[in-house]
């Protein structure tokens, strides 16, 4: 009992200490560089250093598999079958042409016709381009979390010695250091923006409020430890036009808006969220929905409307995909943010997948959890390229331009361009799309047979 | 797995595939049903996807006694019906060839005949023609039914000849379709090549 008290004591002085020490360290190295936009560059350090430690990993993995003559399972991006890449018309043109005696220049219908559908019907079974778009790339290299890795077996003592370093300097360092910094963040967003909302309107509480949200973007991208390369910086969006880039994750937002100062466009969430969003309209014009106002199309194109063509108002920053895709393609645009006629900055986001994996498949896990694994990956590492902007040409309707604005984009971030919805990841085709195949067959066959009737 | 591999002709590896594959259909569950073909967006291109969906459920081609529509399928099912679509190997001799062939012509008999009776009457030949140009809005029902009818004189001359004007065309049999086919290549045709990818081993 004695002895235990002054040992108390001890430990209370020596926690007292460290949490003082801790707060100063973050104070100097995080959030002051944050306010003034400063790196000191240990961000880049880490994210040298971890590179190093991964290859090594990865090294290891591949030889104790060769030695032990463990099964490793290599992922294929490529598919598993053997596509023809040859068209319908070709096809059907090989297969009569190999089989009927009777002249080639007269197609109609035949019973061999119905292979090259059956057979694309079963190659779609087998493999599908969509589908495999929305679970999570699949790495080639490890980087010691065994959420991305299927190989993770017992290899050799020293791998797993370094894993279970990995996971402690996770979850006991680095995520209480990223709640700290987040909860700061959060809290001097909410505080700030609430104050800076008693000024009075003009140029003072313009710059304020700027300096507000980007300061407290910064701090939340420490929290994530975001490692962001900004390519292109004099393409960013001016005020009167909107910003629109492809959609991975929530964070997205925060990864554009610590380099600039846009107006966010959303639906009013009740929590946490809606206390934030209440919040920041204090400080500047944001345009927030009701629930039932969001479906309302015409209700919210024309308040878009409103808003941009007052030029003293931000530019406003849409995701047109409406869902989170994984990262290696980019889906069908919602043409709504297209047909305003204002005009469109794109801007590319691509994320590094070897030091986290910043997909969210809201499908498979809810916002917290999500939460949780970015803050337990080791880094963010992404890159963001603003493109030159674009305006809608008079001879294009909103879906082109749409789709000319998915290609520079997907054609920048070095993404697949691909027709599909964005919404196919929970609901069906749409019926147009099913028609183009049978358009073209139809075609092949009654057009000669309307030709041999009237001959 | 020797056993599957065995039975159905598929490499260890390729079984593998076809297991994800399989897995990730039903979502983790141990069979597949008709709704779950329905997660494959690129199967609504195809015209003639209700009958390929179908032709997996249907009991003949999974090699059963009974006659009818299954429910679901479990994994060795779904590998049943995959082996129809298997390349043919270099080192099969004449019998194993013909016999390839022809459980492949059967797979595509099955997918025509709809009712079972081992025949392909008009009605169902005209069915499929339907089915097949049935994206195209434009087409009317008449020109669908004439091209149909076209085709099956033309079936009906190469099975049994000339035939009197008081002779009724009942079906096509699996012999004459069988015939039909004689001299065209559809081995080549009727096939699913895996890629050659290169893994260090496979993964249990």
């Amino acid at each position: 009992m004695f002895l235990l008290l002054p040992f108390d004591s001890l430990v209370v002085n020596l926690l007292g200490i460290s949490i003082t020490v801790l707060f100063t360290l973050l104070l100097v190295f995080i959030i002051v560089p944050a306010i003034f936009g400063v790196s000191f560059g240990i961000r880049k350090v880490y994210m040298k250093t971890l590179l190093k430690i991964f290859q090594w990993a990865t090294l290891r993995i591949e030889r104790g598999a060769k030695e032990k003559n463990h099964p490793l399972y290599k992922p294929y991006v490529n598919g598993i079958i053997a596509k023809e890449p040859t068209s319908l018309e070709e096809e059907i043109k090989e297969m009569r042409r190999s089989g009927s005696s009777k002249a080639l220049d007269t197609p109609e219908f035949e019973l061999s016709d119905i292979f090259y559908f059956c057979r694309k019907g079963i190659e779609t079974i087998m493999d599908d381009e969509v589908t495999k778009r929305f679970s999570a790339e699949e790495l080639e290299s490890w980087n010691l979390l065994s959420r991305t890795n299927y190989n993770f077996q017992y290899i050799s003592l020293r791998l797993t010695v370094l894993w279970g370093l990995g996971v402690l300097i996770r979850y006991c360092f680095l995520l209480p250091l990223r709640i700290a910094l987040a909860f700061t963040g959060i809290s001097l967003l909410v505080t700030g923006t609430t104050v800076v909302g008693y000024l009075p309107n003009g140029r003072c509480k313009d710059f304020l409020s700027k300096h507000v949200h980007l300061m407290c973007y910064r701090i939340c991208v420490r929290a994530l430890t975001a490692i962001i390369t900004y390519h292109d910086r004099e393409n960013r969006p001016r005020n009167g036009g909107i910003c629109v880039a492809n959609h991975t994750s929530p964070i997205d937002v925060i990864i554009l808006a610590s380099d600039g100062y846009y107006a966010m466009v959303g639906q009013i969430h009740g929590g946490l969220m809606g206390v934030i969003q209440r919040a920041m309209v204090k400080a500047c014009p944001h345009v927030w929905f009701e629930r039932s106002e969001v479906k309302d199309r015409h209700l919210v194109a024309r308040r878009l409307t409103e808003h941009v063509q007052d030029k003293s108002k931000l530019p406003i920053l849409i995701f047109p995909e409406g869902t989170c895709i994984n990262n290696t393609s980019v889906m069908m645009f919602k043409k709504g943010s297209f047909e305003i006629g204002a005009t469109v900055y794109p801007v590319a986001i691509k994320y590094d997948p070897q030091f986290g994996d910043a997909f969210w498949n809201s499908s498979k896990y809810g916002m917290v959890t999500y939460l949780l694994r970015m803050m337990t990956s080791w880094a963010i590492v992404c890159s963001v390229w603003y493109l030159p902007p674009m305006t809608r040409q008079p001879e294009e309707d909103a879906v082109q331009f749409a789709n000319r604005v998915k290609s520079a984009i997907a054609r920048q971030g070095g993404l697949v361009d691909l027709l599909w919805d964005g919404g196919l990841k929970r609901e069906k085709v749409k019926d147009a799309f099913k028609e183009e195949q049978q358009k073209l067959y139809s075609k092949m066959i009654v057009g000669s047979h309307e030709d041999r009737s009237r001959s | 797995m020797r056993e599957l591999a065995d039975r159905t002709g598929f490499t260890s590896e390729q079984i593998e595939h076809l297991h994800r594959r399989f897995k990730q259909l039903s979502q983790d569950q141990l069979t597949i049903r008709k709704e779950n073909f329905d997660s494959i967006p690129d199967l609504e291109f195809n015209p003639i996807r209700g009958k390929i969906v179908h032709a997996f459920f249907d009991k003949r081609n999974l090699r059963q006694e009974s006659d009818g529509l299954a429910d679901e399928i479990n994994f060795e099912d779904f590998l049943t019906i995959m082996s129809y679509f298997r390349p043919i190997e270099m080192n099969m001799d004449e019998e194993q060839l013909d016999r390839f062939r022809k459980e492949k012509l059967k797979f595509l008999f099955h997918m025509y005949d709809s009712d079972h009776d081992g025949k392909i009457t008009l009605q169902e030949y005209r069915n499929v023609v339907e089915e097949l140009l049935s994206g195209n809005p434009h087409l009317e029902k008449e020109s669908a039914r004439s091209i149909a009818d076209g085709a099956m004189m033309e079936a009906a001359s190469i099975c049994v000849g000339q035939m009197g004007p008081d002779q009724v065309y009942e079906g096509i049999t699996f012999e004459d379709f069988l015939k039909m086919w004689q001299g065209i290549d559809i081995e080549t045709k009727m096939h699913v090549r895996f890629l050659n990818v290169d893994t260090i081993a496979h993964c249990y």
